[in-house]
């Protein structure tokens, strides 16, 4: 149980605090995000510096810089196979790059937003991209032409997060104008609305790993989990500060179940999943954390710091 | 996974045409078995791969030797191999994945309809239904095969002995061409001759081993199950589609049957067939039309078997037929001018592709009718008006009774995000088989020079004015709209900002509720507001704040005027 690993420890076990083992200075502006690669190999981060830098995952050395966006990048994602990632920016479009072949640089361009892309999001087979735009709508673009397949009119501010579900058939977007629809990826129809408030605005939603349950991250502070289905929320987290930025969060389950986010206090939270239970705080970053993410299969956390912090940071599980 | 929160009350069967697949001249059509991937066969030879998501080819099995036209394909169970029969007498087999041909075999005669046998995931064994003669079962490791009777005579009691394994060596019955199909399982092979019968056969020792006569008695063009396998449509020469209920268990089948005819022996041959026959298949309903008097082309059931569609191809016609299994016509669906030749449902949606005579793939989806209520999630939907009567206690303020209401739910409850539930659609799913769902889909590069072209040159547009700025915003509105050369679906997809809002003013205004008017005069309120709202909410909620504060504002702006 002491290496990293495969380790499916028993809910029951005590949890074993995780503490920071690497600062990674790449980014010479604040890191929007960071994301582990599906196969676990990669972590990918961007930055308002306009590049995406893709770190290996066992030694944190930079496997490839990926620069030619105009503007700063906010979002990115991982195809399936984490052969390709996926930059949304400030310049209006996205790009496809190859992880592989770092040389081959950006491999697709994906123009048509009219303002900034804010997020983004492959589906399983990773044959489509979704994003979102300060545009205020969603676009599903076929990933092999370039070609914006549909647009969908979404919301009535920027739309600030979409993610597929497990396999596909829906999407979860959130948005500055306070509600939460899931759509239904083939269509474009709007299937259900889960929060339908002008305030606060909802900054994130994702699935949960089965696809049952959505994560909300509201800018009062509060990230809920939700039962789209009968749209009921069975669990709130709070404790951290989210009042201004879109912080994503994200579902720990390589070591017991956990919920993890950024916040604006410089610091990274991890609840327990079921008692809500706020049981760690990693302190280390120097300005607002906006982005984490777990490995998936080791008990790795990453984060991204803002302006003022500029660092991507690593933290592990403590050895017992 | 979007089970839970489909409107059940949408139809679902197709009613209109959607978008149509143009690859060459393809001939024959069939969905994979999540309907992920359409595979279609083409009269140069080769088959083509679409991606059924995106609508794009995903891959094209192509070979120097293949280039006759294709008659029929069958995917394997999990998706990994595609069988082709071709009018050049052969039957090939195809890696899908990599696209490369596993074997070629050639037969005496062209095969019209060749099916895989279901039950195993690297099949050899195949069925073949050729031009004009019986059935025959094809191992296409070793080319070998073994031909099927057609037909029971009273005087043998070994039917299959007169046929040994091996090829039409003595041309005994002079053949018309026969209907076969696999069971589920592949246990059993259903068999329509052109006497009007259909013989069970053990796909095993190539026994019959039950007769079930059609009413009417004329010959069998099409012998169908549906996915479940409880369900067989036959369809034959007198104009009707007829459907059996099918009384054995899907597994099994053949040693249940194997019994039952084993059992009773004091029958003559045909009387005992006979007798078995009719534990096996009860005839459920029988469909036609009355008036006209059509020849049904390419009938088949829906995904979940509810429906029954059949198509009409006389003098040049491309016309769906669907009915309901309790035997109500539903729909008639009418396509372009062009003959339909091949019809497909897939396997999970209300979707029916359909070939015509010019090569075409149709693609007939529902008309899409938008649920509002899915907008207001405290909305209900009428069927139509009525009184309103409102609850004694409706308008009073109780503030405090609707929050104990919210917080109802134990958050205590401990929550499962890992477990996934198994498709309750294809139950039958092993799940330590690895499924061919999708090909990778490799991006096409960018056009390296001139990135500001790309949108130009990647939508095909003859005039687009490469205005190279950042501000081309209408050439992208316009590169949009014109886009969809090919499918008036597309069309809908992208349509323009300005069209897009128009609708969604409209939707506002079909929502006839107080609430609906409330909203919608807030839209209307909105364009004053908008720009200094966005301006001042770029800055302090934006992750990226400060590339905002750069262009963003002035951008911003700018575009919202287009925009609104």
């Amino acid at each position: 149980m002491s290496t990293p690993g495969p380790a499916q420890a028993a809910p029951a076990s005590p949890y074993r605090p995780y503490h920071m083992s690497r600062t990674l200075t790449g980014h010479r502006r604040a890191v929007s995000c960071v994301k582990f690669s599906n196969d676990g190999l990669y972590l990918a981060s961007a930055s308002l510096d306009k590049t995406v830098i893709v770190w290996a995952s066992d030694t944190f050395a930079t496997v490839a810089t990926f620069s030619g966006h105009s503007e700063g990048i906010s979002d990115l994602a991982w195809s399936s196979d984490s052969h390709y990632v996926c930059s949304a920016s400030d310049d209006r479009t996205l790009r496809v790059w190859d992880v592989h072949q770092p040389s081959n640089g950006c491999v697709r361009t994906f123009r048509g937003h009219i303002s900034f892309v804010f997020c983004a999001d492959f589906n399983p087979p990773s044959d489509r991209i979704a994003s979102g735009s300060f545009d205020q709508t969603v676009r599903i673009w076929d990933v092999k032409s370039g070609k914006c397949i549909k647009t969908i009119e979404a919301h009535d501010e920027p739309v600030t997060s979409v993610h597929f579900i497990r396999d596909g058939s829906i999407i979860v977007s959130a948005s500055h104008d306070g509600s939460c629809k899931i759509w239904d990826a083939d269509s474009g129809a709007c299937l259900k609305v889960l929060i339908d408030d002008k305030t606060p605005a909802v900054s994130f939603s994702k699935f949960s790993p089965n696809g049952k349950f959505i994560l909300i991250a509201t800018l009062d502070d509060t990230l809920k989990l939700c039962n789209y289905s009968t749209g009921k929320f069975l669990k709130i987290y709070t404790g951290h500060v989210n009042r201004r930025y879109c912080i994503t969060s994200a579902f720990s389950v390589t070591n017991g179940k956990y919920i993890v986010s950024g916040s604006e206090d410089k610091c990274v939270y991890i609840w327990d999943l079921q008692s809500k239970q706020m049981i760690q705080k990693l302190e280390g970053h120097t300005d607002t954390v906006i982005s984490v993410s777990c490995h998936p299969i080791r008990n790795i956390i990453a984060s991204a710091g803002l302006d003022n912090d500029k660092t991507v940071r690593i933290w592990i599980q403590e050895t017992a | 996974m979007n089970a839970p929160i489909i409107d059940p009350l949408q139809g679902d069967f197709p009613e209109v045409i959607e978008e149509f697949l143009q690859h060459g001249n393809m001939k024959c059509i069939a969905f994979n078995r999540r309907g992920t991937l359409l595979a279609a066969g083409c009269a140069n030879g080769s088959c083509v791969i679409w991606d059924f998501e995106t609508r794009g080819v995903a891959k094209e099995l192509r070979d120097k030797a293949c280039v006759a036209p294709i008659t029929s394909v069958c995917w394997s169970k999990y998706g990994h191999y595609l069988l082709a029969s071709a009018t050049d007498k052969s039957l090939t087999l195809w890696n899908v994945m990599n696209g490369e041909k596993i074997t070629h075999i050639t037969l005496q005669q062209t095969t019209l309809h060749a099916r895989l046998h279901p039950g195993s995931c690297t099949p050899s064994l195949c069925l073949a239904c050729p031009l004009s003669s019986a059935p025959i079962l094809v191992d296409l490791n070793n080319g070998s095969s073994t031909v099927l009777p057609v037909s029971v005579t009273d005087n043998t009691n070994g039917n299959a002995v007169s046929h040994p394994r091996n090829k039409f060596s003595d041309g005994s019955l002079p053949f018309t061409p026969t209907a076969a199909t696999f069971d589920k399982h592949g246990d059993l092979i259903y068999l329509g001759n052109s006497k009007g019968e259909i013989l069970i056969v053990d796909s095993n020792n190539i026994r019959v081993n039950a007769l079930i006569p059609i009413p009417g008695g004329s010959v069998v063009k099409d012998i169908v199950f549906s996915r479940n396998g409880q369900y067989l449509l036959t369809n034959s020469n007198d104009r009707v589609i007829r459907v059996y209920e099918n009384l054995l268990p899907t597994k099994g089948a053949a040693k249940e049957l194997e019994i039952m005819s084993d059992t009773n022996d004091k029958f003559p041959r045909i009387e005992k067939l006979k007798e078995v026959g009719t534990k096996c298949l009860r005839l459920s309903r029988e469909f036609q039309d009355a008036v006209t008097k059509i020849q049904w082309k390419a009938p088949c059931f829906s995904g979940d078997g509810e429906w029954v569609i059949g198509a009409s191809a006389s003098k040049g016609e491309h016309k769906l037929y669907i009915w309901d299994r309790a035997g109500h016509l539903v729909k008639i669906l009418e396509g372009p001018k062009e003959a339909l030749i091949d019809l497909a449902w897939h396997p999970l949606r209300p979707l029916v592709v359909s070939v015509s005579v010019a090569g075409l793939v149709y693609i007939w989806a529902k008309d899409y009718t938008e649920n509002w209520s899915a907008f207001a999630p405290d909305f209900k939907e009428l069927e139509e008006n009525e009184e309103y009567v409102e609850r004694e206690d409706e308008f009073d303020l109780m503030p405090e009774s609707e929050k104990v209401k919210e917080l109802v739910i134990n958050q205590d409850e401990e929550v499962d995000i890992l477990t996934v539930e198994k498709d309750s659609a294809f139950s039958d799913s092993d799940a330590s088989q690895e499924e061919l769902c999708f090909l990778p889909a490799v991006p096409l590069p960018d056009v390296p020079e001139q990135q500001d072209k790309c949108l130009g040159s990647s939508l095909k547009l003859g005039d687009s004015n490469h205005t190279g700025s950042l501000f081309s915003v209408e050439a992208a509105q316009n590169g949009q709209a014109i886009l969809p050369a090919s499918s008036p679906f597309e069309v809908v997809g992208n349509s323009t900002p300005e069209e897009a809002v128009g609708t969604a003013g409209l939707k506002r205004k079909r929502k006839p509720s107080a609430k609906g008017m409330e909203l919608q005069a807030e839209k209307g309120r909105k364009p004053q507001t908008k720009n200094k709202a966005s301006g001042k909410l770029s800055k302090p909620k934006s992750r990226s704040g400060d590339g905002i504060d750069t262009n963003g504002s002035v951008l911003e702006d700018d575009v919202t005027d287009e925009y609104l």
